[in-house]
């Protein structure tokens, strides 16, 4: 039945659509906006933040967090790729928390999500404000204010959802490549091939100064190499052939992540003394300014921008999804849950969501905004490996059919889980009180859910998956 | 006032527009449609019309 | 087995259920800012008339931190020489692990059991 093409499932739709005067959203998508949506969000990584890695324990701690961490997107995109590839709806994780955990798995999960994106959102806008701060400084004129450019980024990219799907990512789709070109193209430039290479990697790279230890706190940040990568799952509502779209995009994006990340850390660490780079706010950019090239520097200018007005793109469209898909499911008020009839977005959430960013992007300090984002990302992440050990239980592999089975289950469930506990370990040496305050705040939130939001649900309504009864039920 | 001073101005207006322009289509949908045809949208639906999950 | 009706809920409800959740995240946020126990800390004060020398630094390191735009030892010096504290009690530790796997153990619990509702009622229904 796979092999159903594109046009026939959307003129089946748009027929579905028209006799019973229902609205949904749009099918439009294919893989490239997939890939865009994933590797959008998370590229704004390679250009700020992941460098605090360094910071915490100098730059080898940096590189085996990058590896670590991309080991443990790596498993998060198999598992992903196979659950998502046979629960095909907005809302990705969330949507498949309800029908293999239960419901109020499904209700942290989908706050998780709508917290992480939200939070990077606002990370992004606040970085935004900051590079034209930048600018503005090197053309001589200090004191800007940089609200008005952070309520614009957000606004404009808001409407651009507003506005439609297919437009929001191609916008992605096209920015997100010049921004990864531009990492390639610094790469290639200040390497020898060209002659004279201004790297250093001899003379600046260090031993590891806090020792182990620091390689352990380095995944707080290592995990900002790839952040975000899961949201693809949002999109497979609006995609032609999820099936096929989302793992091929997916892994298709952790694929160009790692390579990314690494070239990212190879040429940073050969330009710059690691205390240097550990605290930095733009460290590509200071690597093309070290490079002695205008072109350079203006190139990786723009990627900075692209980069940052990218993942605040895809952090838009994913929130909303999540957001929409528990208004759709009365897990939030039954209002969240409508459709623009004429755009096919989600275009309550969209509007309701951007208040919120605009809260957290003017009032608190970017720091905090992006360990919020990453600790909710790793709840994502330690739910993952519960939810695809408990999927081959209840539906076995001969029981569903999925557009990809994930190898060696359960080692990559396995693999994430421990590292997982590292990454929780990571964040409790810097950030351990945040930590118990947000598990606080989840507790808070679930035992509210449980005795009073359910009661609002329907029951059997929301298992919406045509698959037979589960095992051991 | 330099260029940056009229960034910032143009920055806030753009920013003004982009939100009326959001909110007055949001009133105008709101006030065509009924809710009903609004919140119709019900996930699973086209997996149930593509996919039979049958090996 | 009886198929389960919810409620409709009113618009102020709807609203103030909004306003719970949007109090509780803000709340999570600002909270730990407000107690002042937010961010980790950076430690050690920087010598007092550093060298590039006496900071450890190389030529090339010297080079590069000139590119960068610190034309002299002074400037740097903070940056080279303040490190983060990783040290913790074990006790901390302790109710960090208590509080995440009790977290993970009450969703899983009431899950499981608003799960089997729904799996009851969508295939033994009707």
């Amino acid at each position: 039945m796979s092999q159903l093409n594109d046009t026939a499932i959307g003129a089946k739709v748009d027929a579905a659509v028209t006799a019973s005067e229902k609205v949904g959203l749009l099918r439009v998508l294919g893989p490239a906006h997939v890939w865009a949506l994933g590797v959008g969000i998370v590229l704004v990584g390679e250009y700020m933040g992941w460098n605090f890695a360094v910071g915490k324990g100098g730059a080898y701690a940096a590189l085996i967090a990058c590896w670590f961490a991309g080991l443990l997107y790596t498993c998060v995109a198999m598992i992903d790729s196979e659950v998502t590839s046979t629960v095909a709806a907005a809302g990705g994780q969330y949507t498949q928390a309800k029908h293999i955990i239960g419901p109020l798995m499904a209700f942290n999960v989908g706050l998780y999500l709508v917290f992480a994106y939200t939070m990077l959102e606002a990370a992004n806008a606040i970085t935004v404000g900051f590079l034209i701060d930048t600018v503005a400084a090197m053309t001589g004129h200090e004191g800007l204010d940089q609200r008005p450019f952070i309520i614009l980024a957000i606004m404009f990219l808001a409407w651009l959802n507003y506005r439609g799907v297919l437009a929001t990512l191609t916008f992605s789709l096209v920015i997100t490549a010049v921004a990864f070109s531009a990492i390639l193209v610094l790469f290639v430039a200040t390497s020898p091939v060209f002659g004279d290479s201004p790297w250093r990697h001899a003379d600046l790279v260090t031993d590891l100064p806090y020792g182990w230890l620091g390689v352990l706190a380095a995944m707080h940040f290592g995990l900002w190499f790839y952040l975000g990568i899961e949201g693809t799952t949002q999109a497979a509502e609006e995609v032609r052939s999820p099936a096929r779209a989302l793992p091929f995009g997916t892994l298709a994006g952790i694929m160009t992540l790692l390579i990314a990340a690494t070239l990212t850390w190879y040429v940073c660490v050969g330009l710059m003394p690691w205390e240097y780079l550990g605290q930095s706010g733009v460290p590509l950019f200071d690597a093309a300014r070290l490079s002695g090239s205008m072109g350079l520097m203006v190139l990786l200018g723009i990627g900075t921008m692209f980069a940052t007005l990218a993942s605040a793109n895809g952090c838009i469209n994913d929130a909303s999804r999540a957001w929409f898909a528990m208004g759709r499911d009365h897990y939030l008020p039954a209002w969240f849950g409508a459709v623009h009839p004429v755009y096919r977005t989600p275009y309550r959430s969209i509007i309701f969501l951007v208040p919120i960013a605009l809260i957290f992007a003017l009032g608190a300090p970017l720091d905090q905004v992006i360990t919020f984002s990453i600790l909710s990302g790793l709840l994502t992440y330690t739910f993952m490996p519960l939810n695809i050990i408990l999927f081959r239980r209840k539906w076995p592999l001969d029981t569903i059919k999925r557009g990809y089975v994930h190898p060696f289950h359960p080692l990559p469930a396995l693999a994430l889980l421990c590292l997982c506990a590292v990454a929780f370990f990571a964040i409790f040496l810097g950030y351990g009180s945040q930590l118990v305050a947000m598990l606080s705040f989840y507790i808070v939130v679930s035992l509210w859910f449980h005795f009073r939001r359910y009661r609002y649900v329907h029951r059997a309504a929301q298992f919406t998956m045509p698959w037979p009864k589960p095992r051991g039920y | 006032m330099d260029i940056w001073n009229f960034a910032e101005y143009a920055a806030w207006a753009v920013s003004g527009i982009l939100a009326i322009i959001i909110v007055l289509d949001w009133i105008r949908i709101d006030t065509t449609y009924s809710s009903e045809v609004l919140t119709s949208s019900r996930e699973g639906e086209i997996e149930a019309m593509t996919e039979e999950h049958r090996l | 087995m009886t198929r389960y009706v919810p409620p409709k809920q009113s618009r102020f409800g709807q609203i103030l259920d909004v306003a719970i959740l949007l109090l509780l995240t803000i709340g999570a946020l600002y909270i730990p800012l407000w107690l002042g126990f937010a961010g980790s800390t950076l430690v050690g004060e920087s010598p007092q008339n550093p060298t590039w020398e006496s900071l450890g630094q190389n030529p090339v390191m010297v080079e590069q931190w000139n590119g960068l735009g610190f034309t002299d030892a002074s400037a740097a010096s903070e940056i080279i020489s303040s490190r983060f504290n990783y040290s913790f009690s074990v006790i901390e530790l302790l109710v960090m692990i208590v509080v995440v796997i009790g977290y993970y153990a009450l969703i899983l619990r009431f899950s499981e059991k608003e799960y089997r509702d729904v799996i009851d009622e969508k295939f033994n229904g009707q």
